[in-house]
């Protein structure tokens, strides 16, 4: 690379070499006579070259192609999802010791009179690895030996929207590229009429919004593309009333033209790329219905993700009407579109915050996502998927092992925030499943046995994509960036060897 | 072997005494030989310099490294001998021996002696060329170039054997000027007048004409607003919105239409309110570092966040005005540039005092309606007012002789009650005071029941009074809340017979000599928690409450009275101070405080009342009794009521505290560890920095940047504002003039302009007037066949660049080709209409995105509401900045989501439909090829060429019979009915509007 050139720089060159000199060997001499020739910027001879999307090698042969990311916004209770304590249990009602209590910065508890919260859950193991899970997810049990289990997640934040951009982007700053950006600026995408980047979401509204999926620094083309549940999936996908299909594409055909009488008078290469980003548009047209259209499922495959489940019925925070329904869908939509090429799909959902009604809300989220996961890892394994897509259970943290005693409210029934250690899980592209990675100590507090923080933990999942995490960088304000940032990070070698 | 071991031991930080050590002879070689490659005058590694005394005794990121006396406690130490590990210093290359450590400790521990003249200057030194002093180079005598800009340039070009491309034609160059300057492509009008005006400064007027449009300074505001990172909400997971943020959006547009000088433009932003007599405005002014964001999430350290705000101010202020990057300083010292972690906290410690306030700053429209409001309504109360002193003039003498003449005694007999007994539930200590007075002390548990015993003679009680009686102390009233008032939720009575039963009685028909609005006596009966008996806002006064009794019944004698006064309204509302008694005339009562005395006064006959007499029914018979003088004074209070509410507008600005924060180093960035103290003061490797006053601030910095000696504030300046004329700076990263950046493509050139700014009176118009009247600015931007094979980026400026609109500017040329742009300047920002479930994405669907309705909808993209967390999409699409931390230079990418916008958007079909009805109703003729002509002309300011044309035609016959088979669709892609005769002819327009709207040079600058 011209050291001189920042990465979109270099794309724009390339793709003005291509026309000066580039690889179809047509030199300055030819262009003269190309630019008075029709059908130079035949659009799907050019698309290739001129996207900043376009498919591009990585460091080293990656493992993994795809990733879907399963997020969960405001932090699953990892002593009643995935670590079992028995000693918690024990100690239920009791004060932690004063020294461990010291030391700690909570968000909202109150430091005197806090007491340990054991869990009212039942935990059993799983699959040859035996991983222990509790009862609120039978289903991600037949799954347990594809999965990693990362029981040593620990995080700098316990605030949800820095922890929240600290695990999607490497920093707990707003502003930063998620790493769905980041896999798509490396690799770009193998979709011709998907975006590389997809979010779908259930429920309520999330923190940050659209944060969670930026492009940062990055140019916008790698952000995150929302697909809606209502309307039309993609913002202004469909034409306005009265616009028919033959009327949009008579005029797409009379933009491209006059775009390339343009092009022979200015020669200004960037116009072919308007041209071929038109093309797409139209493509996308026909292309996101069809995907967002579900009738060519067979009935066992809708059954076997949930679509056919309604929503319980919960008092409090759930996610109200639908969102059980919604929740599936997104998990077929996600196997859907990863077949399509699509790199990257977030499947966000937004609440568990469980500061209150804890045994009433956590069985409801972990019924809502526990049978389409399940499910969606098996189908991609049935369907030979799984090896080339990756699937992540994310969070911005876990929960405390102490019951959280807000002032102003009666009774203790939620968990506060939790950054010292919780539970994640990877598996698929190349991740060794089976495998149970870190400990945490015997209250679920602290890390005791291999550690892994958000940067390792994106560092690994660089390195499955085929990047050396220091060499995946953007320079912005004089800055290289990377995802896994400056303090050091390690690819965590349990989960991939 | 014990000796060698005590040695050992000794190296192990335990002090040594011996001789005095001689510096410059013993320690200063050692420094030089193994530390002054890192920690000497060209890096300062880990923040530290070995070769300056006052620098080497400051110390490093770490703090102090020497400590006179104190070896052992000397990190020095630590680190040259290998106490720790893993750091040894130095870390490559020779190490110390152990008698050239010895001799350090031996050194340090007697006094650590270094003589100032053994000692380099402590200037920081930089051959970097960003860092060197501005001289203005001699223009290069290029044979036909007028203009300096051009001889630079073209001198630039003849060495590469290039040139300048021809002139841009007139239609191009009206529509690049009024892109680039006013953000909106130009009318017909415009382009024809310009066209064909042959004057020698046709080109020169038009650039006057277009710098003096209001319009000038929403662009070129605009370009500011990214680098202040303006947004109208807090960002972060609430995400609360700034509704008036605007007010500094304002101030920057009004300062550049005035083009405020830039010195005098930054100056007041970085330090307004420190300027003598700051004006509001220059108050206002300062909400360029209110842009930071705001994490109001639950359980956040406002501490953490203060320090985060206050870090961006550092950081943008070094982008924004000195071109370097200080943000990787704020953890380490800076690993490429010379500047030192410590540089970063003094530069924090500037912006550390600085407390966020937000002040009154009514906008000019809002202070004259609140004016003319306020007049009004004070013209109101005055007519009420003096209608009572008519009436009391006019009509109270004779109704109150009538009624004097005719009222005697109501003689109500108030028996004041000596308490027996005295209780209360909930820990209140409740005493008896003189005059029967009972006082309510000690702790207030909140809420409260008092129960008040007494005795009687009275055979049988016909009324109750309660006096709530005030404190003596101005600050404090009848009640026990903070500010003296009580809520009385329940005020019941009772008597116990001699006989041992209960005789429950009715208060009924409360009145009382004032209730506080909603908080009326007659809810003193009933017991609700929600409101009860109160005075405010007279709480300074004695009150009254009187009460009638239902039963009447005959008390034998012994009969004992129980009252109880309730008090359950929120908390504290107690009374503090009351008195019971009990009456059994036949009534009405009256609730006053002078009831004792009036009844005295009325029981005498009219003739035998004194004048003294007569004054005192008078002020009662007015106060309580004239119904008309009740009506009139409830007049004037409800005028009263109704003044009208200053402008709740408020700017956001900073302000310095005078006892400002202790400014610490954050070790490793963490706000929580603390290292060295640290005081105000600009990186050493820049031109010196002078305070005004001891102390120096926030307004010396910004004077320190527009010092004549400053290397870079002018350079980086002038570079802004090239890159907004041709796409890119001349030092391409222009947030990076460090050694890492960008070396200028044309040096000589950014230093010249660097010196004409100033030169100009820092005149942003004279500035760019300077530049856009350049022919290198004015020549075409067509791509030539050698240029993309010799310079495709276009560094050298062999042609002007072809530059894809921003975001709003896309938006704003869409609404003037159509017609419907509105033209208001500045206001609170709008809301286009957003799908519903786009606005939920924020938090807990906290997002309202209420659409603006009328001409709001059609206002310029600048005043789009911007939700951090949930940004028009629109706007995100076109890569508008995010607004999260400061922006010098926009992306242009190029999607298939900025085509679906383009294509079927609302907003833009809107605009295809007013440009179809536009080049219909312009053209009268039915000649569809002149309306398509015109509209084409609407769109890109020229002509169409023939084949065009032709091609638009083409396009129309196809659409026009597909509109024809197609009623119903054609109507609504006009939005009009289906009985129009002309429908398909008037679709088939707004088809061809949008396929002119999506055109590649419709959303580029040429």
């Amino acid at each position: 690379m011209n050291p001189e050139l920042s990465p979109q720089e270099t794309i724009d060159l390339t793709r003005r070499d291509f026309l000066a000199t580039g690889t179809t060997g047509l030199g300055t001499l030819a262009l003269a006579s190309l630019l008075n020739q029709d059908g130079l910027l035949t659009p799907n001879a050019t698309a290739a070259r001129t996207d900043p999307l376009a498919p591009k090698a990585p460091h080293f042969t990656p493992k993994a192609k795809n990733c879907i990311l399963i997020y969960f916004e405001g932090a699953p209770s990892h002593v009643d999802l995935f670590d079992p304590k028995p000693k918690l249990n024990e100690m239920d009602g009791k004060a932690l010791p004063k020294d461990m209590l010291e030391k700690v910065r909570f968000a909202f508890i109150k430091k005197e009179g806090v007491r340990l919260m054991g869990s009212p859950r039942t935990f059993q193991p799983y699959g040859q690895c035996g991983m222990e899970l509790s009862d609120l997810l039978p289903y991600l049990g037949s799954c347990a030996d594809d999965i990693a289990w990362i029981r040593g997640m620990h995080t700098s934040q316990f605030n949800h929207h820095p922890g929240q951009m600290l695990m999607n982007s490497g920093s707990a700053l707003f502003g930063r590229p998620t790493y769905g950006a980041w896999l798509n600026y490396g690799l770009g995408s193998e979709s011709h009429d998907l975006p590389g980047y997809v979010v779908l979401t259930a429920g309520r509204g999330s923190s940050g919004g659209s944060s969670q999926w930026s492009s940062g620094f990055l140019p916008t083309t790698y952000a995150g593309v929302l697909f809606r549940n209502s309307g039309d999936p993609v913002l202004n996908l469909s034409n306005p009333p009265g616009i028919t299909a033959e009327m949009q594409h008579l005029g797409l055909d009379a933009i491209g033209d006059l775009n390339k009488l343009r092009y022979r008078y200015v020669a200004d290469p960037q116009i072919s790329s308007r041209i071929a980003s038109y093309e797409l548009a139209g493509r996308m047209q026909t292309s996101a219905p069809e995907l967002m259209d579900l009738s060519s499922e067979s009935e066992a495959t809708k059954k076997a993700y949930g679509l056919d489940r309604e929503t319980p019925k919960i008092k409090n925070r759930g996610g109200g009407a639908g969102t059980y329904e919604t929740f599936a869908r997104n998990c077929l939509l996600a196997r859907r579109l990863v077949e399509r090429g699509v790199r990257f799909v977030n499947v966000l959902h937004a609440s568990w915050d469980h500061h209150s009604n804890l045994n009433n809300e956590l069985p409801f989220c972990a019924g809502m996502c526990d049978q389409p996961i399940a499910a969606l890892i098996k189908d991609l394994k049935q369907r030979g998927m799984l090896d080339e897509t990756m699937i992540i259970w994310a969070s911005e943290f876990g929960r405390t092992p102490l019951g959280e005693n807000r002032t102003n409210r009666s009774g203790v029934t939620g968990r506060d925030h939790h950054p010292y250690a919780f539970t994640m899980w990877m598996a698929g592209g190349g991740i060794k499943g089976g495998r149970i990675i870190g400990e945490s100590d015997e209250l679920g507090w602290g890390v005791v046995k291999d550690p892994v923080s958000a940067h390792d933990f994106h560092a690994t999942l660089l390195h499955q994509f085929g990047f050396n995490h220091e060499e995946l960088t953007y320079r912005f304000q004089g800055l290289d960036f990377r995802l896994t940032g400056f303090e050091g990070a390690k690819v965590v070698k349990k989960l991939i060897a | 072997m014990k000796r060698f071991s005590l040695f050992l031991c000794a190296l192990s930080l335990v002090p040594v005494a011996g001789a005095a050590v001689d510096f410059t002879r013993e320690i200063q070689p050692i420094f030089a030989k193994h530390c002054y490659s890192c920690h000497g005058a060209e890096k300062q590694k880990g923040g530290l310099r070995l070769d300056a005394k006052s620098a080497a005794m400051t110390g490093g990121d770490e703090g102090k490294v020497i400590i006179p006396g104190r070896s052992s406690e000397s990190s020095l130490i630590a680190l040259v001998s290998g106490a720790k590990e893993d750091k040894i210093m130095p870390p490559k290359g020779e190490r110390l021996t152990q008698q050239q450590v010895a001799k350090l400790r031996e050194w340090i521990d007697t006094g650590a002696e270094w003589p100032e003249s053994a000692s380099a200057v402590a200037a920081v030194k930089s051959d970097h060329w960003a860092f060197q002093a501005i001289r203005r180079p001699d223009v290069p005598n290029v044979a036909g170039a007028t203009h300096p800009i051009d001889a630079f340039v073209r001198a630039r070009l003849k060495k590469e054997g290039l040139k300048h491309s021809s002139p841009a034609d007139r239609a191009t160059l009206i529509r690049r000027l009024s892109l680039d300057l006013l953000g909106l492509p130009p009318s017909i009008d415009e382009v024809d007048r310009f066209v064909k005006d042959k004057s020698d400064d046709a080109y020169e007027q038009l650039v006057d004409r277009l710098l003096a449009s209001e319009h000038f300074g929403e662009r070129w505001g605009r370009h500011w607003l990214d680098l202040a990172r303006y947004a109208d909400s807090d960002g972060y997971e609430k995400d609360r919105a700034r509704p008036y943020a605007y007010v500094f959006r304002d101030w920057v547009i009004r300062a550049v239409n005035e083009d405020q000088p830039l010195d005098q433009f930054s100056i007041e932003q970085l330090a307004g309110d420190l300027l003598p007599n700051a004006s509001l405005a220059q108050k206002e002014a300062t909400g360029f570092h209110r842009q930071t964001l705001t994490n109001t999430e639950g359980g956040t350290d406002k501490e953490e966040f203060r320090c985060k705000a206050v870090v961006d101010r550092v950081n943008t202020t070094a982008t924004v005005w000195l071109g370097v990057t200080m943000g990787c300083a704020e953890c380490h010292s800076h690993k490429y540039d010379p500047f030192t972690q410590r540089e970063f906290y003094q530069l924090f410690a500037f912006f550390n005092d600085a407390s966020e306030k937000n002040i009154p700053s009514p906008r000019q429209n809002e202070l004259k309606a609140y004016d003319s409001a306020t007049a009004k309504w004070k013209a109101e109360v005055e007519k009420r007012t003096s209608a009572y002193s008519k009436w009391k003039q006019d009509k109270l003498p004779a109704r109150f002789q009538k009624w004097a003449e005719s009222t005697t005694g109501p003689s109500t007999d108030w028996k004041q009650l000596k308490p027996t007994k005295l209780h209360s539930k909930s820990g209140a200590t409740l005493k008896q005071e003189k005059n029967n007075v009972v006082f309510s002390t000690g702790k207030n548990p909140g809420t409260d029941t008092y129960t008040v015993e007494t005795a009687t003679d009275l055979k049988r009680i016909t009324g109750v009074r309660l006096e709530a009686i005030d404190d003596p102390s101005p600050k404090l009233g009848p009640g026990r809340s903070r500010d003296g008032n009580f809520v009385l939720t329940r005020f019941a009575l009772e008597a116990k017979l001699p006989n041992g039963k209960t005789q429950k009685f009715t208060l009924q028909n409360p009145k009382a000599d004032f209730s506080q609005s909603k908080f009326n006596v007659a809810a003193s009966v009933k017991g609700l928690k929600t409101t009860g008996w109160a005075v405010s806002p007279k709480k300074n006064e004695n009150h009254v409450a009187v009460y009638e009794v239902k039963e009447k019944v005959e008390l034998p004698k012994g009969t004992k009275l129980t009252f109880r006064l309730e008090h359950y309204y929120k908390t504290t509302y107690l009374l503090q101070r009351f008195r019971l008694a009990v009456t059994d005339s036949s009534g009405p009562f009256l609730p006053s405080s002078v009831g004792d005395e009036v009844a005295t006064l009325l029981a005498r006959k009219p003739d035998d009342r004194s004048e003294k007499d007569n004054q005192k029914l008078l002020a009662f018979y007015q106060g309580n009794v004239d119904a008309e003088a009740a009506k009139l004074r409830r007049a004037i209070d409800d005028q009263e009521s109704k003044k009208p509410k200053y402008p709740p507008t408020t700017a956001a600005v900073i302000v310095a505290q005078p006892n400002g924060r202790k400014t610490q180093i954050h070790k490793r960035g963490n706000f929580m560890d603390k290292g060295d103290e640290v005081f105000p003061l600009t990186p050493a490797v820049l031109h010196p920095f002078k305070a005004r006053g001891e102390k120096p601030d926030r307004l010396d910095l910004a004077n320190w940047l527009f010092a004549r000696e400053n290397p870079l504030t002018a350079r980086v300046m002038v570079n802004h504002i090239w890159k907004n004329l041709f796409g890119r700076g001349i030092v391409g990263t222009i947030d990076d003039f460090g050694t890492r950046g960008d070396k200028p493509s044309h040096p000589q050139l950014l230093d010249w302009l660097a010196t004409e700014f100033p030169r100009l009176g820092w005149s942003r118009k004279q500035f760019i007037k300077r530049v856009v009247t350049s022919e290198t600015y004015r020549q075409s931007s067509r791509m030539r066949p050698e240029l993309l094979d010799q310079d495709p980026l276009n560094y050298l400026l062999a042609r002007q660049s072809r530059l894809r609109l921003e975001a709003e500017v896309v938006r704003d040329s869409y609404l003037t080709a159509s017609g419907l742009l509105s033209r208001k300047i500045g206001g609170p920002s709008i809301r286009p209409p957003l799908p519903s479930d786009i606005a939920a994405l924020g938090y807990a669907n906290s997002v309202r995105w209420k659409a603006s309705t009328g001409a709001d909808k059609y206002r310029r993209g600048l005043y789009i509401f911007f939700q951090r967390s949930v940004p028009y999409p629109m706007l995100k699409t076109f890569d508008a900045p995010e607004s999260t931390q400061t922006c010098v230079r926009r992306e242009r990418s190029n999607t298939p989501l900025q085509a679906l916008t383009l294509l079927n958007d609302p907003v833009f079909h809107e605009c295809a439909q007013a440009l179809g009805r536009r080049m219909d109703a312009d053209v009268k003729s039915d000649d569809h090829r002149a309306k398509l002509a015109h509209g084409f002309k609407l769109c890109m300011s020229r002509e169409p060429e023939g084949p065009e044309l032709d091609r638009l035609e083409k396009l129309y016959d196809r659409q026009l019979k597909l509109a024809a088979s197609d009623k119903k669709g054609a109507a609504q892609a006009i939005g009009a009915k289906e009985s129009d005769p002309d429908l398909a002819r008037k679709a088939t327009l707004v088809a061809l509007s949008r396929v002119m709207l999506n055109l590649d040079e419709f959303i580029t600058r040429d």
